[in-house]
């Protein structure tokens, strides 16, 4: 029966070595840019991956040094018999020891009050209203089943007016630029997901929740619902564009309006229809 | 001992094989296949139906599986179809997974209108495209029946069938206020001509049914002529025209939009009102403030609680419930589909077939298909259909336009919404 702690330890090992492989391989690894897969594009993607790899490191010693005494214990004790074939140690019923529940008490308190007080910054940075940036919002966003609806400011940099620019999934905004949105749910509970970025926040009927992020990489991301709101849960999915620059963004959003604004399929000669995007 | 060993074993094989049985996906759903009109077996109340003629029912499900194919699985095409012909000119390849071959199937390297319309579709809208799918009871409005050809939100003429562009912009962007979503993020542009392809197909084939069924039923079962392969060939032919002719049926507004002035916007209100000489009757409908909540419709808490009360399949006893007048108007304001009709509630900014000006002009000048919005043009002109549009798209953030006695207070751009 001994040998059965080496299946445990067999166990053990892969999923030791899983982690240890898996910042290697940008598929096994947190999202990144395909190209950079340990390049973390936004500012509290790199903040929270830190405290992640803490995490993992801090669970990860837990986790070997707990499986080493227990497959140690189980190899060295299974089996074992005296002359007459009873087991060389039975088993004991003791009623604990107060000095050992203390300590594995205490180690993992420590550790969790280290974390929760390590983390307290980066908490407040993403999460309170106060850490808010003053800056003009760029969008109000609100999920409904199944998709998320996004409200622009036009022209006129105001929202609810009448040059507001409406876009479905589709959220842009521009690089090395805090990004701040209105957050509303139209029905249920969604979670406003976007995975590259490590910025996650419910959306919730009723209440209008400030949300801020960056990202340093132009290109085209993803936008999900984190929350099972339903069967068709999965549809919404967005595609987020991170614009180089803030004319490109000032372009994209001009042939939104302009779009936006048709009134007419268009005429000019060669024109296919018109009435693409 | 070895009994028990032995039951053991017995017992946990005919577990797993249970178990295996029990998860295979062909035993949990049967086979695919097309659902039937009811009119094609069954006596339908004021329709054409083949109850009574098992020759002539034969022969329609002949024709339809020579045409179509026996099952979803097995997809054909017929000649002349209005659909997509891929970079090799072959017809309808962009429906199935499979190439039928000499060799056999052969799979091809695209998923198939098929298979994304079986993954993001068929959930709603049923796997014959009647709207009848899983979570259909849960939604309203109800999803559409593919199977008569006729969509509420087109830029073709009230009833013709839609344009392609028409259903790649609601597949595309969903219809806002419904509980069909975009689909802008999922689906590349060439899976979304698949989808529109095999959506029009599933309309084909259920307009051709109720073609055969039309025609059988003025058949004698006895005729041996009677559906005839020369009649089904007129019948789909007339079918396809109708797909082919939408296009050149599309509506381009003659003349741009009229800048959104206050006096456009106030002629309009005036034509919502019903206060020029046309007497538009756009009040009777969406109310006197916009609300959807005109006379000529159930009140709106009688609405909500016999859509919304309770179990979607007991509506029909809920409406049988309410007095004889509001009983009444009930079966006068329903859609083409026998669903109950709501006017929109234009104080929201929410429009279900999108809030372009283009989009506004062919609500109004054209009517919504199969539901009682009616086409306006030509009894106004377009210059008064641009004025509607100015006045509908300027309602949710000015609501005093709607406040009596309005005092012409119609400013273009108002500061602020409030909703």
């Amino acid at each position: 029966m001994r040998y059965w702690s080496l299946i445990f330890a067999l166990a053990a090992a892969f999923s030791v070595g899983a982690f240890a492989y898996a910042p290697f391989s940008a598929d096994w690894w947190l999202p990144n840019p395909a190209g950079e897969p340990r390049h973390v594009v936004s500012t509290f993607g790199r903040e929270i991956d830190a405290l992640f790899v803490i995490i993992l490191w801090l669970t990860g010693a837990v986790f070997v040094g707990t499986h080493a005494a227990l497959i140690w214990a189980q190899f060295r004790y299974a089996d074992r018999v005296d002359a007459d074939g009873k087991p060389a140690r039975p088993a004991q019923y003791f009623h604990g020891s107060q000095r050992l529940e203390v300590v594995w008490t205490i180690i993992p308190a420590g550790i969790l009050v280290f974390l929760a007080l390590y983390q307290m910054d980066t908490w407040a940075n993403i999460k309170f209203r106060s850490a808010a940036p003053r800056t003009p919002v760029l969008a109000e966003l609100t999920g409904r089943q199944f998709q998320w609806m996004m409200k622009y400011p036009g022209p006129d940099g105001r929202l609810n007016t009448p040059d507001d620019l409406f876009t479905v999934n589709d959220l842009h905004f521009v690089k090395d630029r805090t990004a701040l949105i209105h957050l509303k749910s139209a029905d249920v509970i969604h979670s406003f997901f976007l995975p590259q970025m490590r910025i996650k926040q419910d959306a919730v009927p009723g209440m209008t929740i400030p949300v801020w992020f960056d990202c340093d990489r132009a290109g085209r991301y993803e936008l999900a619902c984190a929350e099972l709101c339903g069967w068709g849960h999965y549809k919404m999915r967005g595609d987020v564009v991170v614009h180089e620059t803030e004319r490109e963004f000032q372009e994209w959003q001009a042939a939104k309006l302009a779009e936006q604004g048709r009134s007419q399929l268009a005429t000019a000669p060669g024109d296919p229809g018109g009435d693409e995007k | 001992m070895i009994v028990r060993r032995r039951l053991v074993l017995g017992l946990g094989l005919s577990t797993l094989m249970t178990l295996a049985a029990g998860c295979s996906d062909a035993d949990l759903t049967g086979p695919i296949v097309y659902e039937e009109q009811p009119a094609l077996t069954r006596e339908v109340e004021g329709k054409a139906h083949l109850a009574g003629k098992p020759k002539i029912q034969a022969k329609a499900r002949k024709a339809l599986e020579k045409l179509y194919g026996p099952a979803p699985k097995e997809i054909h095409v017929p000649e002349g179809a209005p659909l997509t012909k891929d970079e090799s000119g072959r017809l309808g390849m962009l429906l199935a997974n499979f190439e039928q071959t000499p060799e056999g199937p052969k799979k091809l390297d695209h998923a198939g209108g098929y298979g994304l319309y079986r993954r993001h579709c068929l959930h709603c809208h049923g796997v014959t495209g009647a709207g009848d799918g899983p979570t259909a009871p849960f939604v309203f409005p109800p999803p559409r029946d593919f199977r008569r050809g006729l969509f509420k939100f087109t830029s073709t003429p009230n009833g013709a069938r839609p344009d392609r562009d028409d259903l790649r912009r609601s597949i595309r962007d969903g219809l806002h206020g419904t509980s069909m979503p975009a689909f802008e993020a999922l689906l590349t542009a060439a899976e979304m001509e698949q989808v529109v392809d095999y959506v029009t197909f599933l309309s084909l084939r259920g307009e051709t049914e109720l073609a055969l069924i039309e025609e059988g039923f003025i058949g004698d079962d006895e005729d041996e002529d009677a559906l005839g392969d020369d009649v089904v060939a007129e019948l789909v032919q007339g079918v396809f025209g109708k797909w082919e002719d939408a296009r050149d049926a599309v509506v381009n507004p003659p003349s741009p939009r009229t800048p959104p002035s206050p006096e456009s916007v106030g002629r309009g209100r005036d034509l919502f009102l019903g206060r020029t000489k046309e007497k538009l009757e756009c009040a009777g409908c969406h109310g006197a403030k916009g609300l959807g909540d005109g006379p000529s419709f159930v009140e709106v808490g009688v609405f909500n609680r016999v859509v919304f009360g309770g179990d979607p399949s007991k509506m029909p006893e809920r409406v049988a419930k309410l007095d004889d007048k509001t009983r009444e108007l009930w079966k006068q304001k329903l859609d083409e589909w026998g669903n109950p009709l709501r006017p929109a509630n234009l104080t929201r900014a929410v429009y279900k077939g999108g809030r372009r000006p283009i989009d506004l002009y062919w609500r109004i000048a054209k009517g919504i298909t199969g539901a009682q919005m009616p086409a306006h043009y030509p009894g106004i002109d377009q210059a008064q259909i641009w004025d509607l549009v100015n006045f509908v798209l300027a309602l949710p953030y000015q609501p005093e336009l709607l406040d009596e006695p309005s005092t012409a207070g119609v400013t273009a751009e108002a500061p602020a919404v409030r909703r």
